[in-house]
């Protein structure tokens, strides 16, 4: 009890999104100097529950980690209406402190957002976004490098995924055209 | 589920009230002090120029303050040894305009004179007035609030010499600290439209700030290489303000060749001679319409030929030379702001 309460009074909000970032995939290999640059440039939002982070659409600049609470991640669900005023949305998934989403638009042009996230439950974010990624490559080429390298490898495996994924359905569409 | 909706919205409003209160304050303050608007507006043009210093000397590994300094303490000497240089030059020129400006005036009188004459020859009572005698008051009451005026000028500057420095120290240093702090308080839903507008914002006027500066300095240079080959009087003195009425866009060459040619006319230089002076400025506005503003200038603002005028012509009606300075950054700011509320609409409501 005594620890919690202490780590309460000494640690401040700045510690917990430095650990956050610390722990984040895409500066793992940072060195302690450049994640604390990082820290300073990110952005932190706070969202009520049931508060839309971004919809489905919308234009997009960068990514969110969780520090603190649940995220949905939603898409509108095109078989249940053709009527977009009584479009239901499916839920994708669910992330939870830690967990990120959104990196996809660091790298697009004038990015949009491929799904709705809402935070179920009180959330804090850390705001990534493309005016700080080119903010580091100026400033700190070398942890730009690195961060580059981590997101491209998040992107090779969201896209090794995705054509698992395609060939699966192709191959269920084939043998469901066979059987026909 | 109802309740929390009202509630986001109460808090998204009172955020919007609170940036725009702020914003507001911000403005009224830098409108109502004085002297306040040009020293702010200089501190931006110096943050602009010595950013990309900045952080091209942060690449090797040095602190964001320690460049700052450093740049500060190198182009601070560069600065103070060019004054000392020129200074003596500086004045020498303008004490000797001083002593000879009453014979300028003379000079002009004796062409109006002549002018009125000739005219009055071609189409007899055309001007009922003395044109002449009307010209010499008029010039000579302008000379007069012009080094009467001196003085306040000198003082302003001065202020502005001091405050625009400081002010751009603390913008390169916190800048970006004081933007993501106001960023902060943005609602979530106009969060990452402001953010992407403040930085394109950030881009574009940085860009147009460095280029601008770069054309008015190549200007000047040329200018001032040009009136040196022709051993014409004062070079360096108008190929500075050539450097600067440049800034002004379509009618600044002509208003920076105007008081050279005139000179060259008064004094009663050769007809080839004041070819020869408006060849210097045709010189260097034809290196800068051919290099310097197809290669730098109009990369940057991306508006319309067209455009361009009219904001020039909104500019010059609104805020006079200054207004004409800065219509074109301000348009371009204005673009990227309906583009990116139109975008937020759009792709909202889609």
């Amino acid at each position: 009890m005594f620890k919690s309460l202490w780590e309460n009074v000494i640690r401040r909000s700045g510690d917990d999104v430095f650990e956050n970032i610390r722990g984040n995939f895409l500066f793992k290999n940072l060195s302690t100097k450049e994640l604390h640059f990082v820290t300073d440039i990110v952005h932190i939002r706070d969202f009520k529950k049931d508060e839309i982070i971004f919809h489905q659409k919308d234009a997009g600049s960068g990514m969110y980690i969780i520090s603190k609470g649940r995220v949905a991640i939603t898409v509108y669900d095109q078989n249940t209406s053709s009527d977009a005023a009584n479009e239901k949305e499916a839920l994708i998934t669910e992330l939870v402190s830690g967990d990120f989403f959104g990196e996809i638009a660091l790298v697009q042009q004038n990015g949009i957002r491929s799904a709705t996230a809402r935070a179920t439950e009180q959330t804090r974010l850390i705001g990534f976004f493309k005016p700080n990624l080119i903010e580091i490559i100026e400033r700190r080429p070398s942890a730009g490098v690195k961060i580059l390298l981590k997101l491209s490898e998040v992107l090779g495996r969201r896209l090794v995924e995705t054509t698992d994924m395609v060939s699966d359905l192709t191959d269920q569409l084939n043998a469901l055209k066979k059987s026909c | 589920m109802m309740n929390s909706a009202i509630q986001i919205a109460r808090e998204r409003l009172i955020k919007t009230i609170t940036v725009i209160l702020i914003v507001t304050i911000c403005v009224v303050l830098l409108l109502k002090v004085n002297n306040m608007l040009v020293s702010f507006i200089m501190a931006f043009i110096i943050n602009y120029l010595f950013s990309p210093l900045a952080a091209t000397i942060e690449r090797t590994g040095v602190k964001r303050g320690l460049a700052v300094s450093l740049i500060y303490s190198f182009f601070g000497s560069i600065f103070v040894c060019l004054v000392i240089m020129l200074l003596p030059a500086i004045s020498h020129q303008f004490s000797s305009i001083k002593y000879e400006f009453p014979g300028y005036i003379e000079g002009a009188t004796h062409l109006t004179a002549n002018f009125e004459k000739d005219l009055n020859a071609f189409v007899p009572g055309m001007i009922t007035f003395d044109l002449s005698k009307t010209a010499e008051t008029a010039m000579k009451s302008f000379s007069m609030r012009i080094f009467e005026g001196l003085p306040g000028l000198f003082s302003v500057l001065l202020q502005t010499m001091i405050l625009a420095p400081l002010f751009a120290f603390f913008m390169m240093l916190d800048g970006q600290r004081a933007i993501k702090n106001l960023l902060a308080i943005v609602p979530n839903n106009l969060f990452e439209s402001a953010l992407n507008l403040q930085y394109q914002i950030n881009l574009q006027i940085g860009g147009f700030v460095r280029a601008r500066l770069l054309e008015a300095a190549i200007v000047g240079a040329v200018v001032w290489a040009c009136l040196l080959a022709i051993h014409f009087p004062y070079a360096l003195f108008f190929a500075i303000f050539a450097g600067i009425t440049n800034l002004i866009p379509y009618i600044g060459p002509v208003i920076g060749a105007i008081p050279a040619i005139l000179l060259a006319v008064i004094k009663g230089f050769p007809g080839l001679e004041i070819v020869y002076v408006a060849g210097a400025f045709g010189v260097a506005q034809l290196i800068d319409t051919i290099f310097i503003v197809p290669m730098v200038v109009a990369r940057i603002v991306d508006l319309h030929a067209v455009i361009v005028i009219i904001v020039v012509i909104i500019g010059a009606q609104l805020a006079g030379i200054p207004g004409m300075i800065i219509s074109i950054p301000v348009a371009s700011i204005l673009k990227l702001t309906a583009i990116s509320v139109y975008q937020h609409l759009i792709y909202r409501h889609a």
